[in-house]
C-alpha cells in the first residue's frame, strides 16, 4: 500500500452570479472573506479530498482559486490563471446565456494561458428548473462533445456539490495511477523482502515508529513469524493482527485495503 | 524586540554619563589640572568602551526569520518554515492568497510589470523573493530587514539553481519534492551566506 500526498491547484469559472462563490462555501476550508474577490478579484481556499484506489491510498488537496466573473478583467485573471492543473466550468441553468459561454469564452481563455487541464463543466441552481430543461440538455452534449464530465448541482441544496471535487479529483490524479500500474509489474519478490516492504509499509503508514514496531514485534510473536525464516501461514496470520491495529489508527477500509493487498504479495512471493 | 530594549537602554545610559562626567571634567573648577586631567581620561576611556560595546551589540544581535514560506510564482506551497510551536494549518491558503496580492498590485499599479517584494507592517516585515519558478516570502519581525534582504536573494537564486528546473514540472506529489530543507533551514537561521 503506498500513501500519496498530492497537491493540485483548481481555478474557478464561469460568468458573474452563477453561483461559483455559493458553491464551495460550505464544501472547503474557508480563511478569507468572499468580499476579497469583489477587492483583488480571486479568493483561495482549499479542499482536502481522499481517494482509496488498490495499493494506494491518495490525499489530495485542492487548493481552489475563486475568481471574478466579470468578463472584463481579463489582465488580473490571466495572472491568478497561471499554473492551474484543473479547471471547474461554472453556468447557471436557469441563465443559458451563461452555459454558452462557458465553451465560447472560459474554457477559450484557459486554454490560451493554461492549455488543456482536467476539467469538469457544472450547470448550477438546478433547484431553479426542471430536471430535462434545455439548459442541462445544452450542458449535456457539450461535455459530451469536449470529453469533460458535466453535473448538474444546487449549491442552495447542496445537491451533488460534493461530486464536483470527487469528480474532478479523480480527473486529477489519473496519471499517477497509470505511472502506479506501470511500476507494480515487477517480478515477484522473495517472502523476506515481501515482509521487509510490508514492515516498512506498516510503520509509514502508522506515523510513530517507536509504537508501530511494537505492534508489529507483538503480532509476529503473536503468529509465530520467525523473521529469519519466515513462513507463509504464519506471516498471514501476522497480518490480521496488523489490519487489527491498522483499523485502529487509520480507517476500516484502508485497513481492508491494505490487508487484501499485503496477503497477496505473500501468496505470489516466492519461497 | 529585546535585543532593541537593550541597545536603546544602553545607549541612553552612555549618554547620560558622558554628559555627566563632561560636565564634571570641565565646569567644576579643579585645583590641580592633573585631576581635570585624569577625569577627561576617564571620559575618554568610557566613550571608547561604549562605542565598541554598542558596535557589538548592534553587530552580533540577529535578524529574525519568524516564518519562511516556499512557493511556486502560481502561488502553490511547497514547504513552509515556522518559529512558532503551534503553527497554524492554513499556511497554503495564505501563499495562495499573498500570490493573488502580488497579482492585484503588479496588475493594478504597476504598467511595467515589476514585482512587489516587499510589505511593511508597523511590527513585521514580508520581504518576497522572485526567482524564475520559485517565490521565497519571509516574515521577519526585527527592525533591520536589509540585511535579510541580500541573503533571502542568494538563499533564491541557490534555490532556483538546485531545484528550479525540478520545481517547474513538479506534478504536486510531496514526495517527489526534492530535499529542501537544508538550504531553507539554513536561510531560516539568518545566516544565509555563499
Ligand atoms: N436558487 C439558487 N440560487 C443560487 C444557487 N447558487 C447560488 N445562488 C445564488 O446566486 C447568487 C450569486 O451567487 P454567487 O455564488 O455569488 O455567484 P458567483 O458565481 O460567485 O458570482 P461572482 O463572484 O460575481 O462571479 C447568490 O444570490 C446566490 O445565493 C443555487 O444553486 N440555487
Ligand atoms: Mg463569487
Amino acid at each position: 500500500m503506498d500513501l500519496r500526498d498530492i497537491l493540485k491547484k483548481v481555478v474557478l469559472l464561469g460568468d458573474g452570479g452563477v453561483g461559483k462563490t455559493s458553491l464551495v462555501a460550505r464544501y472547503v476550508v474557508n480563511k478569507f472573506d468572499d468580499k476579497y474577490i469583489a477587492t483583488i478579484g480571486t479568493k483561495v481556499s482549499r479542499k482536502d479530498i481522499q481517494i482509496v484506489k488498490p495499493n494506494l491510498i491518495i490525499n489530495l488537496r485542492m487548493m481552489i482559486w475563486d475568481i471574478l466573473g466579470q468578463k472584463e478583467y481579463s489582465k488580473i485573471r490571466s495572472a491568478s490563471l497561471s499554473g492551474a492543473q484543473g479547471l471547474i466550468l461554472v453556468g447557471d441553468l436557469s441563465r443559458p446565456e451563461t452555459i454558452r459561454s462557458l465553451e465560447s469564452f472560459w474554457m477559450k481563455e484557459v486554454n490560451a494561458i493554461v492549455g488543456r487541464i482536467p476539467t469538469i463543466i457544472v450547470g448550477n441552481k438546478v433547484d431553479l428548473t426542471a430536471s430535462n430543461s434545455m439548459a442541462g440538455t445544452i450542458l449535456e452534449s457539450m461535455g459530451q462533445r469536449l470529453g469533460v464530465p458535466m453535473l448538474l448541482t444546487s449549491a442552495k441544496t447542496g445537491d451533488n456539490v460534493e461530486s464536483i471535487f470527487s469528480t474532478l479529483g479523480e480527473l486529477l490524479i489519473a496519471d499517477l495511477i497509470t505511472k502506479q500500474v506501470a511500476t507494480k509489474e515487477k517480478a515477484p519478490q522473495s517472502l523476506a523482502e515481501v515482509v521487509d516492504f510490508i514492515v516498512q509499509d506498516f510503520c509509514a503508514q502508522y506515523g510513530d515508529l517507536e509504537k508501530a514496531m511494537l505492534i508489529i514485534q507483538h503480532q509476529f510473536e503473536d503468529a509465530g513469524v520467525d523473521i529469519r525464516k519466515p513462513a507463509k501461514d504464519t506471516v498471514l496470520r501476522a497480518l490480521d493482527g496488523l489490519a487489527k491495529a491498522e483499523e485502529l489508527s487509520l480507517t476500516k477500509t484502508v485497513a481492508r485495503v491494505n490487508l487484501e493487498e499485503r496477503q497477496r504479495m505473500i501468496i505470489l512471493a516466492k519461497g | 524586540m529585546e535585543q532593541d530594549i537593550k541597545t536603546q537602554t544602553l545607549i541612553v545610559m552612555s549618554v547620560a554619563i558622558f554628559a555627566t562626567l563632561g560636565v564634571v571634567a570641565f565646569v567644576v573648577p579643579f585645583a590641580n589640572q592633573n585631576t581635570r586631567l585624569f577625569f577627561i581620561m576617564v571620559v575618554a576611556v568610557l566613550t571608547g568602551t561604549n562605542v565598541v560595546g554598542l558596535l557589538t551589540v548592534w553587530r552580533s544581535s540577529p535578524t529574525i526569520v519568524d516564518e519562511v514560506f516556499l512557493m511556486t510564482p502560481s502561488g502553490m506551497l511547497l514547504k513552509h518554515y515556522t518559529r512558532r510551536l503551534r503553527p497554524d494549518q492554513d499556511e497554503d491558503i495564505l501563499a495562495g492568497m499573498l500570490t493573488a496580492v502580488q497579482n492585484f498590485v503588479r496588475e493594478s499599479f504597476d504598467e511595467a510589470g515589476g514585482r512587489l517584494n516587499e510589505i511593511r507592517f508597523e511590527n513585521y516585515d514580508i520581504l518576497i523573493s522572485h526567482s524564475k519558478n520559485i517565490v521565497i516570502a519571509a516574515i521577519i519581525s526585527t527592525k533591520k530587514p536589509e540585511r535579510l534582504r541580500d541573503q533571502l536573494r542568494t538563499a533564491t537564486d541557490d534555490m532556483e539553481m538546485q531545484f528550479g528546473e525540478m520545481i517547474s514540472h513538479w506534478s504536486g506529489d510531496k514526495k517527489e519534492l526534492g530535499d529542501v530543507d537544508l538550504l531553507m533551514k539554513k536561510f531560516l537561521s539568518g545566516k544565509y551566506r555563499k
